[in-house]
Order: structure tokens, then C-alpha cells, then sequence
């Protein structure tokens, strides 16, 4: 086991290269993991806005819009003085201005006359409080149709036909995509990152100068010298993907190890090893110039993160992406790991497709590895 | 114990060995001469089986070289032209790691690894990295790596170059005590004094050929140089140089930049029939030697061109 003890010994060498690549990864996949769960798109949270209100009507309808209205925003009473209304927009103390004409039921329900409405330029919370408006006089008009007095439609407004909805919460995540979906999301990066330094290294210390003729020469087999390295690096990313197990029990703790994926979240990430392993392989034969294995690992793990849902989730990735992806074994892994933060219960036809997914990574594996193995039969 | 037999090798249109033959016999320091490209690493990576030829046979120890003939190769240590140790490792671990590619049994290894130290004067160095040695200790690192192990026979190729004098010495004293206790030593350079000095027989190769072989004395005796003459003079006329090759001996003769060169086949009084002309014809002379025939003669006479070309 010699050639095993060497590759061990560089490795020891490495330790603090390994060390310090595993605290900024792992920073970076906390922090780009907080930013993407803010930055999700499928959760929806009602913004406040500081509505400037102007009642020269004060009927029953004007008082149900500004308690309508100020169920969400923050409302505050205003007299009808250009200049000062025009100051309070300026000095953005507030963001909207309604008035209520005197005959607003009149005018604007049985009539068809708009609203004056005063908002900032280009603001998003203009349109915000515009459809609001908009639905709370549809609203009105409708139940005015049904024959409602002011009163009873203020009231039933307020009131509002609001929809029973009873939610199944089967992975007790209240809907919401839980966060260590997110960390194993980005453990490719961390995966293919390390694995491809921290092997690179090594292997490009084993293809300097003169030591491969020496290591030739010597009564070791080559196969033999083949498969104690592949031991090695094996033992390296056991204990890499260990400490990211490790990593995610730390930070989500109970909330991870009670979820129904989390054997599936372990047996992906333990199928993305092989796939990062191997690609490393690659990298260390083709790249022996240490200088060139940085150039060469950031654009292969930060492509492959880029085009196949690790940075930019899979669904809105376009179409075309998608398709190249799938000839990218990472795509696989996500896809698999979407899955499993879909249906934390994984039973039947879901199962299968995440074992699908799993098996293609393995094969991913096999053929990069065979691929390695030529390329350094070539090159030596 | 090692017999080359018309070894061709091809890289493409270029002919790097040319049917070469060689016989080595074991306890021998054995030297391959010849000039940068003449084929000396080539024949050293066709023995070692790392480099595949067109024809021929190499054998070692009486059995045919080939890249799984582990139990040959068991038995060589190689001393390349490029250093070949690990930056990352120490003096001792760069040892004990190449060491222990032939020699498993721990105790054994860490006894032929603190020998190889001590041989190679490293014994100040150990904890150090390789980075951090002078480029002649580096090469006496490299030598350790590849003797570590006691081998039978020992594959140095230019082990010497880039190296202050000093170092030079010692890796030469170390070559020659390595074969008094037991090794056969092929050594491969372009330095003909280095050849001169240690080794027993002499291959000079040109152009992938083996084109003279024998002792230092044997390769010497088979010139017809026998003596150069220099004599630095101001002025010498075209006759006089004529009269100075018409002497007995004289071979040839070359005038230029004010020195003589006056090249003789073996005979007695050379130097002071010559020196007796320039004081009849009254030309003054400054310093005068008179040199025995080198390695540089031979590839010369052979070849038709020095050695460090």
C-alpha cells in the first residue's frame, strides 16, 4: 500500500488547503442559500404601504374602502390641499394618495368615473394598491347589482367570501421549501470544488518532472498504482462527504434527521460522489500544471452548477438549458434532490424516479472514470 | 548481465537508436558518451521497458525486459536526468516512500533508508523539503531516492548536470563506492572527464549507434593520435607551417589565433624535434603543451566532430 501511504501523506500536506476551501465553500453555500430562499418566487407576503386618504364623501362605501384599505396598509387621514398633499408625495411620507369625491357612489359605483389616485412614478406598490381599489369598487358594483344598500356592502366587503382551504402538511414543512433542500442543493459545488483541488493537487505532484518514469519503473503495477490511488481518493471523499453530513446535521439538526427524504438526501449525496470523484480523476491527468487547476476546476464546477439547476433552480431554467443539461450528471442529482424536497413521504412512482436519477449519476460515473483511466493509459 | 541487441527506435521520421548493441557484464561501471541527442536516454528508457521500441532484444539478468517483468525490476534503481522527488514530502519521506516501492518490511526499509542518508550526506537535511535545498543536494536527494533500496544494478542518466563542482565530486566518489559494494553502475553523460574518471568500459554512441566500445586506454589506442603539441608563437609563415607538418610523426597541423596545434601518432622526441625547428628558424614562442589523447579525440577521430558540440 504504498502508493496509497503517498497519496495519504500529500494529502496530510494539503490539509490546510483542504480546510480553508471547506470554510469558504461552506460559507458560500450557507450564504447563497440564504439569498436564494429569500429570493424564492413561489411565496407571496402582502407589503404595507403608507396611503395618503382623502374623504370628501364620508358615506358608508368611503369608510368601507379606507378600513378595506387599511386592513393591509397603514392609512392616514388627509385634507384636500394640493401643496400639501404634493409635499407629503415628495417627501415620500406617503407612497399613495386616494380621494374620495363628494357623490362617490354616484359618481364612481353607479357611474362610471375613476378614482383620482396620485402615486409615485414607476413605484410597484402603485399598481399594488390599484388592484386593490379596483376590487374593492368591482366588489361594490356587484353587490349594488344584488340590490345591497351601501352599508350591506361596506359590510360584506369587509367580511369577504373567503375560501375553506385545508392544507395536507405531509412533510411538516407548512408548504414552504425547507432549508437543508437547499444546502444539499449546493453540495455539488462543495463536492466537485474540494475534490477537484484538493485531487489535482495530488495528482499533478504524482505527474511532475520524472516521477511518473520512476513510479514506472518500479516492480508496482501499474493497475496496482491504479487502484490504490482510486482507494485513496475514495478514502478522501468518504471523509469530505461525511463532513458535509455532518455540516447539514449541524445546522438543521432534528429538523433534518425527522424528515421523510432524509435517507434519500443521503444516498443522492453519496451518489454525487462517485460522479465528483471521478471527475476530479479526470482533471488531475489532464491538468498537470498546478497553476492551470484553478482556471480549469472553477469553470468545470461552476458551469456545471450554473446549467444544471445548483445556482438557478430548475425551474426556470428554459427549456433548451434543461435539455443540454441532462447530458451533465449534476442535472441528475438536482433533479433528484428537487424531487425529494417535493415529497418529503417518497413512495411509489416518486421513489422510482429518484432512483432513476441516482442510477444515471452512477453511470455518469463510470464512463467519466473509464474516460480517466484511458486518458492517463495515453499519457503515460 | 545486460545484452542490447540491434535496438531500433523510431520517433516518427527520426531514427533516436540504430540497431545498437551493447554487453554489459555485471560489476561494471559501464559509461554511455555521446553528445545531447545522440540516443543515451533513449537506449536508458528502451532497458527500462518505459519506452516501447521498433526491434531488438534488451535482457537483463538473462531475461527479457518487458514493462511486467516486475522481478527485473525489483533488482534496477534508476537516477534520472530530471529530479524526480515529491515537493510535498521531506528529504526522509521522499526516501522512505521510494524505498518503499521495492522494500516492504518496515525495520529493513527504515535501516536502507538511513544508509542511503548517510550516503548521499544528507543527514542535516532530513526534516527539510525539497524546495528548500541547493540544486546539488537536490541531485544527491534524487540519487538517494533511486539507491535507497540496494539494487543490483543501477541506471543513472546524467546524474550531474547543473551541479557545482563540489557536489559533482562527491556524487562521483559516491558511484564508485555504490559499485565497489556490489552494484553495476550504467552511467550516461555528455562529460567526457566524468566518463574518464569512474567508469571501466566505455560505449561512445552517435546518432542512436554504439560506435566505439572498450576501456578508456582501448578506446585511446584505437586512434592515431598519440600526442597533441600546442605552441603559441605571434607569427608563422605558411611555409614554416608546411615544414612543421613535413616533420616525422606530424599528422596535422592547425595555425590559428597565434597558437599551433600539432597532432602526432605515437613516436619518441615529438615535442623536441618540434621545438628544435622553431629555435633553427628563430621564431619566438611563448607557452608550449604537449597532451595526451582524451575521450574528445576518439569521438573526433571517430565521428568527425568534438564531443561538446
Amino acid at each position: 500500500m504504498t502508493v496509497f501511504k503517498g497519496y495519504m501523506k500529500i494529502t496530510k500536506q494539503n490539509i490546510g488547503l483542504i480546510i480553508m476551501y471547506l470554510a469558504i465553500f461552506m460559507g458560500i453555500t450557507v450564504m447563497m442559500q440564504l439569498s436564494a430562499k429569500d429570493q424564492e418566487t413561489g411565496g407571496y407576503r402582502a407589503e404595507s404601504v403608507r396611503i395618503g386618504f382623502v374623504d370628501e364623501d364620508g358615506g358608508a362605501l368611503a369608510k368601507g374602502l379606507e378600513e378595506y384599505l387599511g386592513k393591509i396598509h397603514k392609512i392616514i387621514p388627509m385634507d384636500n390641499n394640493k401643496g400639501e398633499l404634493q409635499e407629503n408625495l415628495f417627501y415620500r411620507n406617503v407612497e399613495y394618495i386616494v380621494k374620495i369625491p363628494a357623490g362617490f357612489e354616484k359618481r364612481c359605483l353607479k357611474g362610471n368615473e375613476k378614482l383620482s389616485v396620485t402615486k409615485l412614478p414607476g413605484s410597484y406598490t402603485g399598481f399594488y394598491v390599484d388592484q386593490q381599489i379596483n376590487s374593492f369598487v368591482n366588489s361594490a358594483k356587484a353587490y349594488y347589482a344584488a340590490g345591497y344598500t351601501s352599508e350591506e356592502a361596506a359590510e360584506a366587503i369587509m367580511e369577504g367570501p373567503e375560501p375553506k382551504v385545508k392544507m395536507l402538511d405531509t412533510g411538516h414543512t407548512k408548504g414552504e421549501t425547507p432549508g437543508y433542500a437547499y444546502y444539499y442543493r449546493y453540495i455539488p459545488y462543495l463536492l466537485l470544488s474540494v475534490l477537484c483541488y484538493v485531487l489535482g493537487n495530488i495528482l499533478s505532484a504524482f505527474h511532475k518532472g520524472d516521477v511518473p518514469k520512476r513510479m514506472q519503473a518500479s516492480p508496482i503495477s501499474g493497475q496496482r498504482q491504479n487502484l490504490e490511488a482510486l482507494l485513496a481518493a475514495g478514502v478522501l471523499g468518504i471523509v469530505l462527504w461525511i463532513i458535509c453530513i455532518l455540516g447539514g446535521i449541524f445546522f438543521y439538526g432534528r429538523e433534518l434527521l425527522e424528515s421523510g427524504g432524509f435517507v434519500y438526501y443521503l444516498l443522492n449525496s453519496l451518489t454525487m460522489l462517485p460522479v465528483s470523484l471521478s471527475l476530479s480523476y479526470l482533471v488531475g491527468i489532464l491538468t498537470s500544471n498546478p497553476e492551470a487547476l484553478s482556471g480549469v476546476v472553477n469553470t468545470l464546477s461552476l458551469g456545471m452548477c450554473f446549467l444544471c439547476g445548483v445556482f438557478v433552480p430548475l425551474d426556470i431554467l428554459s427549456t433548451k438549458v434543461k435539455t443540454a443539461a441532462q447530458f451533465l450528471p449534476v442535472y441528475w442529482y438536482e433533479k433528484a434532490n428537487d424531487t425529494i424536497a417535493e415529497f418529503e413521504n417518497i413512495t411509489g412512482g416518486v421513489k422510482t424516479e429518484i432512483w432513476q436519477a441516482m442510477g444515471i449519476q452512477l453511470v455518469f460515473a463510470a464512463a467519466i472514470l473509464c474516460v480517466a483511466m484511458a486518458v492517463g493509459k495515453r499519457k503515460a | 548481465m545486460i545484452q542490447i541487441e540491434n535496438l531500433v527506435k523510431r520517433y516518427g521520421e527520426l531514427l533516436a537508436l540504430d540497431h545498437l548493441n551493447l554487453e554489459i557484464e555485471e560489476g561494471e561501471i559501464f559509461g554511455l558518451l555521446g553528445p545531447n541527442g545522440s540516443g543515451k536516454t533513449t537506449a536508458i528508457n528502451c532497458m527500462l521497458a518505459l519506452l516501447k521500441y521498433d526491434k531488438g532484444t534488451v535482457r537483463i539478468f538473462g531475461e527479457e525486459m518487458s514493462p511486467d517483468n516486475y522481478k527485473v525490476k525489483q533488482q534496477i534503481g534508476i537516477v534520472l536526468q530530471n529530479v524526480a522527488v515529491f515537493d510535498e514530502l521531506t528529504v526522509y519521506e521522499n526516501i522512505d516512500y521510494f524505498c518503499g516501492l521495492y522494500v516492504k518490511d518496515k525495520k529493513e526499509r527504515k535501516k536502507l533508508v538511513d544508509e542511503a542518508i548517510h550516503f548521499a550526506g544528507l543527514e542535516e537535511y532530513t526534516k527539510m523539503r525539497p524546495k528548500k535545498l541547493s540544486g546539488g543536494l537536490l541531485r544527491r536527494l534524487n540519487i538517494a531516492c533511486g539507491i535507497a533500496h540496494k539494487p543490483r544494478l543501477i541506471i543513472m542518466d546524467e546524474p550531474t548536470v547543473a551541479v557545482d563542482p563540489q557536489s559533482r565530486n562527491r556524487i562521483l566518489e559516491g558511484i564508485k563506492e555504490l559499485n565497489r559494494q556490489g552494484s553495476t553502475v550504467i552511467y550516461t553523460s555528455h562529460y567526457m572527464e566524468e566518463v574518464e574518471q569512474i567508469c571501466t568500459r566505455i560505449a561512445v554512441i552517435d546518432h542512436g549507434r554504439s560506435v566505439a566500445v572498450g576501456t578508456k586506454e582501448e578506446l585511446k589506442s584505437m586512434i592515431k593520435t598519440g600526442e597533441t603539441i600546442t605552441v603559441e608563437s605571434v607569427a608563422l609563415s605558411d611555409g614554416q607551417i608546411a615544414a612543421v607538418g613535413a616533420l616525422p610523426h606530424v599528422f596535422d597541423v592547425k595555425y590559428k589565433e597565434q597558437v599551433l596545434k600539432v597532432r602526432c601518432t605515437r613516436g619518441k622526441h615529438n615535442l623536441m624535434r618540434i621545438l628544435s625547428y622553431l629555435q633553427e628558424e628563430e621564431i619566438s614562442f611563448g607557452r608550449v603543451f604537449s597532451e595526451l589523447p582524451t575521450l574528445n579525440d576518439v569521438f573526433l577521430e571517430i565521428t568527425g566532430k568534438e564531443l561538446r558540440d
